[in-house]
């Protein structure tokens, strides 16, 4: 359980935190420049000016009032930054060892957990993006620390990497009883591991909720994301290799077809993303397109945001809710409002495993 | 080849260099550290004024010390009053040398811990490093090849310092005598076959010490980066 009630000024605003945040994993969400970095660091003890309260399970670290302020090295909490931020003139164990203060037990099961024995010799500079991740997050265990502070721990790696990462922040999640604060951008990340969402913006508390309820609201979503994305779970269906697509079954009576995935088993679960301006809406049936994914909808809300309208549908078929982002012009032009009948069409390119 | 009294002006000089060195070392690095840290008001003014050394006459230096270490100055006479004479010995020869080679360590030493990422410092605390323990485990590992390059400038500096040392400490033969002033001495009484002799010995010790240090920084940067 972590109490803040923080207020740190940065450069263009004043960041004003207050939440009580418990759960194992919440993420930290919001645009870039709305001070997610500055409330780890505040966290941490790094930002000398932040003032206020920070009680993490019952111990302050911060109570400016009470004149108590626990400098960082007293906090005992895990940072793992986004470029990984090992020291070059160690090694990955020594890199590990840092702040172990000889608890070789947690040193191992920080490196069994990791899978990084094979490393432990080399240098950082020889590593590359994934493994200096994977040492990072291993340091950051090792000390055995009352709560992970990690700052878009796979914003620098590329999907395929993304995705032999994530499995150790589940195990980390699941195995070591750590609270962990973890800023992303990534929508699929935030549903896949959290259970809170915490989204800042301009370094205020927009909302605090579950990643589904949060998520799948276009208001927040625009600014949680880098693009408003429609994030499905459902099972792989079928490969149809002549075809050149793969169907996942979402539940209800809805499948979607992406470009052929043939490397992933038919019956895993699996998450799927769409962004919102890859979906096409049209008011007539359809007939003829190229598109393989055609489904009829209702349109349940419509919302300007920023330049375009973000609309949310329901499908005919079931299943969860589906976000669009079209031109004010083309929503005046097809008279879209709460209530319309549309159908919703994405080619199997436009949909993308997470 | 050398004569008793030449060893003995080599070995004066090479003991008050180390010393110097030695003396300047733990302030310069600290000097260094706050100025690579720092930022905020005065910072400009203290980092030229630590640079004046540098680019002064080393005779103008000089007389500014005479003058304040003097028996009639404040300074000087509380410091001879508890025996600490400064002019005209060998204090006044280390106090010259110091001060001239100080501003060369402060340089290269800052650029060096310019050069850490101070978000490594932060690690190691959270990592549970005070500021003195993170210093030493990250930010001096790191920084070591300029704090090292600057120590043997100061060094050398220390070993050739001419203007400020003899204007201060007098150019006393087995007193206040180095190598710098032991040349001119020996130009000037026309004995120039003794001065290139120690001038050879100068070229000796200078080689030696940036020779070694060039090889420690390259035999180390092999060994970090496989």
């Amino acid at each position: 359980m972590i109490e803040l009630s923080v207020e740190l000024p940065l450069a263009g605003f004043t960041l004003r935190v207050e939440a009580a945040l418990g759960g194992r994993l919440t993420a930290v969400m919001g645009p870039s420049g709305s001070g997610k970095t500055s409330l780890l660091e505040a966290v941490a003890g790094l930002r000398s000016r932040c003032r206020g309260r920070i009680v993490l399970n019952g111990e302050t670290l911060l109570d400016e009032a009470r004149g108590i302020r626990l400098r960082p090295e007293r906090r005992r909490l895990g940072y793992v930054p986004q470029d990984a931020g090992l020291f070059p003139h160690l090694t990955a164990l020594g890199n590990v060892r840092f702040g172990a203060r000889g608890k070789t037990a947690q040193v191992d099961g920080a490196i069994e957990t990791l899978e990084i024995r094979p490393l432990l010799d080399r240098f950082p500079a020889s590593l590359s993006g994934g493994e200096r991740q994977r040492v990072s997050l291993a340091r950051g265990l090792a000390a055995d620390p009352r709560l992970l502070l990690l700052d878009e721990p796979l914003a620098g790696l590329d999907l395929g990497l993304r995705e032999r990462i994530l499995p150790y922040l589940l195990r980390i999640r699941d195995e070591w009883s750590v609270p962990m604060l973890y800023v992303t951008h990534n929508v699929g990340e935030a549903l896949t591991l959290a259970d809170q969402v915490l989204l800042l913006r301009e370094g205020r508390v927009e909302a605090i909720g579950a990643p589904v309820d949060l998520l799948s609201s276009p208001a927040l979503v625009r600014e949680a994301a880098s693009g408003i994305e429609n994030l499905f779970t459902g099972s792989l269906l079928s490969h149809d290799r002549d075809g050149g697509v793969t169907r996942v079954d979402l539940g209800g009576r809805v499948t979607v077809a992406t470009s052929l995935a043939a490397e992933r088993p038919v019956g895993s679960r699996v998450t799927l993303a769409i962004r919102a301006e890859d979906v096409l809406v049209v008011t007539g049936p359809v007939e003829g397109l190229s598109a393989r994914n055609v489904y009829e909808a209702r349109v349940d809300a419509v919302e300007r945001t920023g330049d375009d309208v973000t609309l949310r549908f329901h499908l005919a078929a079931g299943g969860p809710p589906w976000l669009a982002r079209l031109t004010p012009a083309a929503v005046r032009d097809l008279r879209l409002r709460p209530g319309s009948a549309a159908w919703l069409a994405v080619k199997s390119h436009s949909v993308h495993f997470v | 080849m050398l004569s008793a009294d030449e060893i003995g002006v080599v070995l004066f000089t090479l003991k008050i260099a180390c010393l110097g060195t030695l003396l300047i070392l733990p302030p310069g690095t600290a000097v260094a550290l706050a100025l690579a840290r720092y930022r905020g008001p005065g910072k400009g003014a203290l980092e030229t004024l630590l640079s004046l050394p540098l680019v002064l006459p080393p005779t103008a230096v000089g007389i500014l010390l005479l003058e304040a270490f003097s028996r009639r100055a404040p300074l000087g006479a509380r410091l001879a009053s508890i025996g600490l004479d400064v002019v005209f010995t060998w204090r006044g020869v280390l106090l010259a040398t110091s001060l001239m080679s100080f501003p060369l360590l402060v340089r290269s030493a800052r650029s060096a811990f310019e050069e850490v990422d101070p978000r490594l410092v932060g690690l190691a605390r959270t990592l549970g490093c005070g500021p003195i323990a993170a210093f030493f485990r990250v930010t001096l590992p790191l920084a070591w090849r300029g704090v090292l390059g600057g120590t043997v400038l100061a060094f050398a500096r220390a070993l050739g310092e001419f203007g400020a040392t003899v204007m201060v400490a007098g150019n006393i033969p087995g007193k206040t005598q180095t190598l710098a002033l032991a040349i001119f001495h020996d130009n000037q009484i026309g004995r120039d076959d003794r001065a290139v002799v120690l001038a050879g010995v100068t070229v000796a010790v200078a080689f030696a010490a940036l020779w070694t240090t060039e090889w420690m920084t390259r035999r180390r940067s092999r060994r970090a980066e496989p």
